[in-house]
């Protein structure tokens, strides 16, 4: 069987891995060794370039998701900085390298300022336009870099037999570097919380990833070593021209590196580099003439459409794909079973001591949203005392969501106050709001959907520290705690389940436990019974009641009266825009304004009825 | 003060060109929210076509741009049908990714068949000009603008009264009820597509006449038309027209007044300039962020 | 008449239909119910021709439409009023009319007649004509929604949750139009999830659970067997503990 001596190999491979990894470092190291021929020097070292590049480029455009066609604008920030600074200083470039970098981290950091409001195609737009600007600055600003004339770097003075050895060396550390970084980012908390930027950005702010920060250090640290490699390239050339420094192609090709080798990959930059930069340079050694820039060009343009047409997923996704198919047969989803278990117990640390204060958790203070003319929320007031269950109930369109919205912080209200915890949420963000202790799950629940159960329930912050940025993503104690809290929604047994292949009522299910996670003062949970089936209600009701008992506040929008009114103990009716009435639930449902406006389909419809058929 | 008005004059002529090439561009974007980076390559393509033509057989240029309106349209179906529109249905940011490569692939090309020499058609009129007074109005930027906007007005008609433009508008709001009413959802979006190419023809016939050219040229066009668009709110048509204006006028200004080197930035600037202070555009109403998800 | 014969579809994650066998009576007003993730929703898909099943056939009158294109089946004269949303918000109702008779567009006068008369029997259509979709209430796009699925005259017309995000007023007039609708002898087949509406409204209904159907009977019977209620307030302490991945379409 050909598939399981492939499995076989690819077993031994895995196994391996951690040795074929060193010998692969210990033999690039010893090339220089090796061979004296310059040619293959230069390869490598252009190779070790693209690594860099490509590495530096899936942390901002895999990682994150935000894709920079202008991502070789680091490389020449890094090499004008220090070759001007090594210029006026008098001092070798090697040594003035790191502030290139420092150079690139800052205009990275910029960049990441128009990520503020803008999203994916836009961001695109911003990082070619970056390019292209510094690029004619570059130019413009002769006096500085040589403008057209170029900017010539100092002779090396050590002996022409090692001539290539401190680049070769001092980018292959770059490289290694760069590594590190990655895998330090991909294990962290941090690294996660740029999945679930790439994923679902906004649900990201509302679980406490606080993105405009995790966006700037993503961008300084997929920046920052690309400058300093950028310098050490300059060096390694001796003279920098505009055109070679901010050159498009060079942005383009590793764009097509990483998307070969497979975006959002540990080695899928790597792989990358060491098939395209071999290639380029075959291809100009075998193609001369006055025709080799423009076969280059239709060789690549064409080559990276053919990888987005044939090969978007790159090598070593699609790859991986395949072996697990191998291995594992054709298996198709299956639909999981819940267990019937009966009343839930509430892990200690998920009761809430405060809840023998008393007062009001939340207050809703004559809140007040439009929509162009449209007025979806009409003054609109309420309180939610703690430990309470409060029902937000009322018509499609009264503006239950949008509510919810306004409190947990996606839409600014026009007028009015959200307080909690006897302070206003006014000046604070989503994220913040979040911190504060605003948790709330979506009538469609939203999941990261490229990371697993537990690492959805990871991901969530409920304080920011730059000490749990570097906490490690799967295992610890947040880790341990996320855990626990899936074990208390009863899915202690899909951990490692990609978010996607959980059905919909267990995403509901997960939602809850992000929310959880943040510890929150106040549950907002938005249609939680929708499309779920009754036993997994059943198991939603029995959760709710739990934690209730054990002291956490709810306030849930539910269509389903049944559901909904045995649960609550206090009910708001929300209609156009207006708070009807708050009271008692079985006071609410029976209340006449409440019959007519709301609960009162049946009561209009038989009207109708009887005018129909007399 | 004469001078004031000489360029604003001067940057209003080259604004109505820069709306026709950015038209196309918005309009793809408004109804697939992808950036077509291939657009002003199709633009270089269309000016190396009338020249090429002009060259050999001394046919106005700008007339030429008429034939070259269903060349481009043409080009614009098959690059929709054979590249755009798979990649988009797999990875809807890949698609961005694929239009990028056809530019750099069509650059190449473009090297090969023509050189990569700078090229400029020169009909008669190329540096006369009409004088009013003290101003100066350029012949060839005068007709060229004429056309531009003549074409605009054209494609204005065509999306707002025409049961093409209902469709394409209907195609971009909701797939399923599109479906639902009878239309063809993949012609009318390969049509669409094709209508977003076919202004290139005008658009490059304009440029081969006013401005000197190679095959690279198009990075510096795709520049100007994202500074279009992105002044004007992206995928918005009266945008693109005032976001044209606007950049026409400041590049223009820029290189009477200060340098004509520094004009060159003027549309980059612009582009982080509004992307971090108005990301919505001059134009465009802050959109109901997300809850769409729910 | 309209027959599904052991139909299956499904959006590529498994089938949603599982062998369907349905008949719908003409000049009717038949009515799905059902739990969520039932595949309701997926049967005037199939119908529509937005999908196209994996196994079965569907016939109109004997004649096959599951081979057609959404666009052929309207020929046909099966319209679909699209679920909440269904009409195009940055056009004017006017254009929205007008695409409402893209099949018949090069015929514009006969278009533009049959609009007339449509807005006599729905005076929004005329009363609000150059208005944008968008600008309208819920109910008054629902009203526009089915006046522009009558544009070419269909002999069925298909309703996907007619009822869903409206106050109960706007339900009362969606419930009037559907009976006016029917009364110009065009058969309706509807999916509903407020079961006690959809089925006070239908003469038939029809119950579905995991893509198949389950009881198929009078609506008044229907509507007065007491199981009724605990099949869809999830009362019922039978149903079996699983959960259909993917959830609902």
């Amino acid at each position: 069987m050909i598939a399981a001596v492939v499995t076989r190999a690819a077993d031994r491979v895995a196994s391996a891995r951690k040795w074929l990894i060193a010998g692969g470092i210990v033999f690039v190291g010893c090339i220089p060794l090796l061979t004296s021929s310059a040619y293959i020097q230069n390869v490598m070292i252009l190779t070790f370039l693209m690594c860099v590049l490509g590495l530096g480029w899936n942390i901002m455009s895999g990682y994150t998701g935000y894709i920079s066609l202008g991502h070789s604008a680091f490389i020449g920030i890094g090499a004008y900085t220090a070759g001007i600074l090594a210029e006026r200083w008098q001092v070798s470039p090697f040594l003035v390298a790191p502030l290139g970098g420092v150079a690139a981290a800052l205009v990275a950091f910029l960049l990441g300022l128009t990520t503020r409001r803008t999203r994916g195609p836009a961001f695109v737009i911003v990082s070619f336009a970056l390019l292209e600007l510094l690029g004619l600055l570059a130019r413009n600003l002769s006096s500085l870099t040589g403008g057209s004339q170029g900017l010539a770097m100092p002779l090396p003075d050590w002996d022409l037999t090692f001539y290539n050895w401190p680049f070769y060396y001092s980018l292959l550390a770059l490289v290694l570097l760069s590594l590190w970084m990655t895998r330090a980012i991909r294990r962290s908390k941090f690294g996660l919380g740029l999945v679930a930027i790439r994923d679902d950005e906004d649900k990201a702010a509302g679980i406490g990833v606080l993105t405009p920060v995790y966006k700037s250090l993503a961008f300084m640290s997929s920046a920052v070593l690309v400058g300093v490699a950028g310098a050490v390239y300059g060096y390694y050339v001796s003279y920098l021209s505009v055109s070679t420094m901010f050159d498009i192609v060079l942005s383009m090709q590793v764009v097509l590196a990483v998307l070969i080798g497979g975006r959002g990959t540990f080695w899928g930059p790597v792989l990358g580099a060491f098939i395209v930069v071999p290639l380029t340079e075959l291809t100009n050694t075998t193609i001369g003439g006055l025709d080799a820039g423009a076969f280059r060009l239709l060789m690549f343009g064409g080559l990276l459409l053919l990888v987005t047409m044939l090969l978007p997923r790159g090598i070593l996704p699609t790859a991986g794909a395949w072996l697990t198919k191998l291995k594992a047969g054709d298996t198709g989803r299956t639909g999981a079973r819940l267990v019937e278990s009966g009343l839930p117990t509430v892990p200690p640390s998920l009761r809430d001591e405060s809840a023998a204060v008393g007062g009001d958790v939340l207050r809703v203070e004559d809140v007040v949203m439009r929509f162009g003319g449209v007025l979806a929320i009409d003054q609109a007031s309420f309180s939610v005392p703690r430990g309470s269950i409060t029902a937000l109930i009322g018509p499609n369109g009264a503006g239950k969501t949008t509510l919810f919205n306004a409190i947990d912080g996606t839409y600014t209200p026009a007028a009015g106050d959200i307080v909690l915890e006897g302070k206003s949420l006014a000046r604070a963000d989503r994220t913040r709001r979040a911190f504060r202790g605003i948790g709330r799950t979506y009538q469609l629940p939203r999941l990261f959907n490229s990371l697993t159960v537990l690492e959805n329930v990871a991901a969530v912050n409920s304080s920011f520290s730059v000490r749990r940025l570097a906490a490690s993503a799967v295992s610890g104690e947040e880790a341990a705690r996320a855990t626990e809290l899936l074990e208390f929604v009863g899915l202690g047994d899909y951990l490692d389940v990609k978010a996607t292949d959980m059905s919909y009522g267990q995403k509901k299910l997960v939602e809850l436990a992000q929310v959880l996670m943040l510890d929150p003062a106040v549950i907002l949970l938005d249609e939680p019974a929708a499309g779920i089936n009754p036993t997994l209600l059943r198991r939603l009701a029995d959760l709710i009641r739990a934690l209730n008992e054990s002291g956490r506040t709810f306030v849930i929008v539910e269509h389903d009266m049944q559901f909904v009114l045995a649960l609550a103990d206090r009910a708001t009716v929300l209609a156009r825009g207006q708070v009807l009435m708050s009271g008692a639930p079985d006071v609410v449902s029976r209340h006449p304004k409440v019959m007519e406006a709301y609960l009162g389909d049946d009561f209009v419809l038989e009207k109708t009825m009887g005018g129909a058929t007399t | 003060m004469t001078l004031l008005v000489q360029t604003l004059i001067l940057g209003l002529l080259i604004g109505g060109i820069y709306a026709l090439m950015s038209s196309g561009f918005t309009l793809v974007f408004g109804v697939m929210k992808i950036i077509n980076l291939a657009h002003a390559a199709m633009i270089v393509l269309a000016a190396f076509f009338t020249w090429w033509v002009w060259d050999l057989t001394g046919i106005d240029p700008l007339l030429l741009g008429v034939v070259a309106t269903p060349v481009m349209y043409g080009f614009g179906w098959v690059l929709y049908k054979t590249v755009i529109a798979r990649v988009h249905r797999a990875d809807h940011e890949l698609a961005m990714v694929a239009s990028f490569a056809v530019a750099i692939a069509a650059s190449g090309v473009m090297s090969l068949v023509w050189g990569t020499e700078l090229r400029a058609a020169t009909p008669s009129y190329f540096n006369t000009s009409l004088e009013i007074g003290s101003i100066v109005v350029p012949h060839a930027q005068l007709y060229a603008c004429g056309g531009a906007v003549a074409l605009l007005l054209g494609l204005y008609v065509l999306l707002r009264r025409t049961f093409i433009g209902r469709a394409i508008k209907a195609c971009a709001e909701n797939r399923d009820s599109a479906e639902l009413v009878g239309i063809n959802v993949e012609r009318t979006m390969a049509q669409m597509f094709a209508i977003g190419a076919a202004t290139t023809g005008f658009g490059g016939a304009a440029l081969s006449v006013i401005y000197q050219f190679f095959p690279e040229s198009h990075f510096v066009w795709i520049g100007r038309i994202l500074c279009v668009v992105i002044l004007g709110g992206l995928g918005s048509l009266a945008g693109a027209a005032l976001g044209a204006a606007v950049l026409g006028v400041g590049e223009t200004i820029t290189a009477i007044y200060i340098d004509t080197q520094w004009a060159t930035t003027v549309p980059y600037i612009l582009i982080i300039a509004i992307l971090v202070l108005r990301p919505q555009g001059l134009l465009g109403e802050r959109m109901r962020a997300d809850g769409a998800h729910a | 008449m309209i027959e599904f014969r052991n139909v299956c579809a499904g959006y590529g994650g498994g089938d949603v239909l599982q062998g369907l066998d349905l008949r719908v009576e003409d000049k009717s007003i038949t009515c799905i119910v059902g739990p969520n993730g039932a595949g309701k929703s997926t049967v005037l898909r199939t119908l529509s021709g937005l999908l196209s099943p994996r196994v079965g056939e569907i016939l109109l009158d004997g004649r096959a439409l599951h081979t057609l294109s959404a666009a052929q089946v309207l020929a046909a004269g099966v319209a679909q009023v699209p679920q909440q949303g269904g009409l195009f918000g940055g056009l004017s109702i006017r254009d929205n009319m007008l695409l409402g008779g893209y099949l018949v567009r090069r015929q514009r006068r006969e278009l533009n007649k049959r609009i007339d008369e449509l807005a006599e029997v729905f005076p929004i259509v005329a009363e609000r004509a150059l208005d944008k979709a968008a600008d309208l209430s819920g109910g008054q796009r629902r009203i526009v929604e089915f006046a522009r699925a009558l544009v070419t005259e269909p002999s069925v017309i298909l309703l996907d949750e007619p009822t869903l995000g409206l106050d109960p007023k706007t339900c009362a007039t969606v419930f009037e139009t559907t009976q006016q609708v029917n009364a110009l002898g065009t058969t309706v087949l509807m999916v509903e999830q407020n079961v006690r509406f959809g089925l006070q409204l239908a003469d038939h209904g029809v119950v579905m659970e995991r893509g198949q159907v389950l009881i198929s009977q009078p609506a008044d019977v229907l509507l007065g067997r007491s199981d009724m209620a605990s099949m869809f307030f999830g009362a019922a302490p039978t149903e079996p503990a699983v959960d259909v991945p993917g959830g609902p379409a």
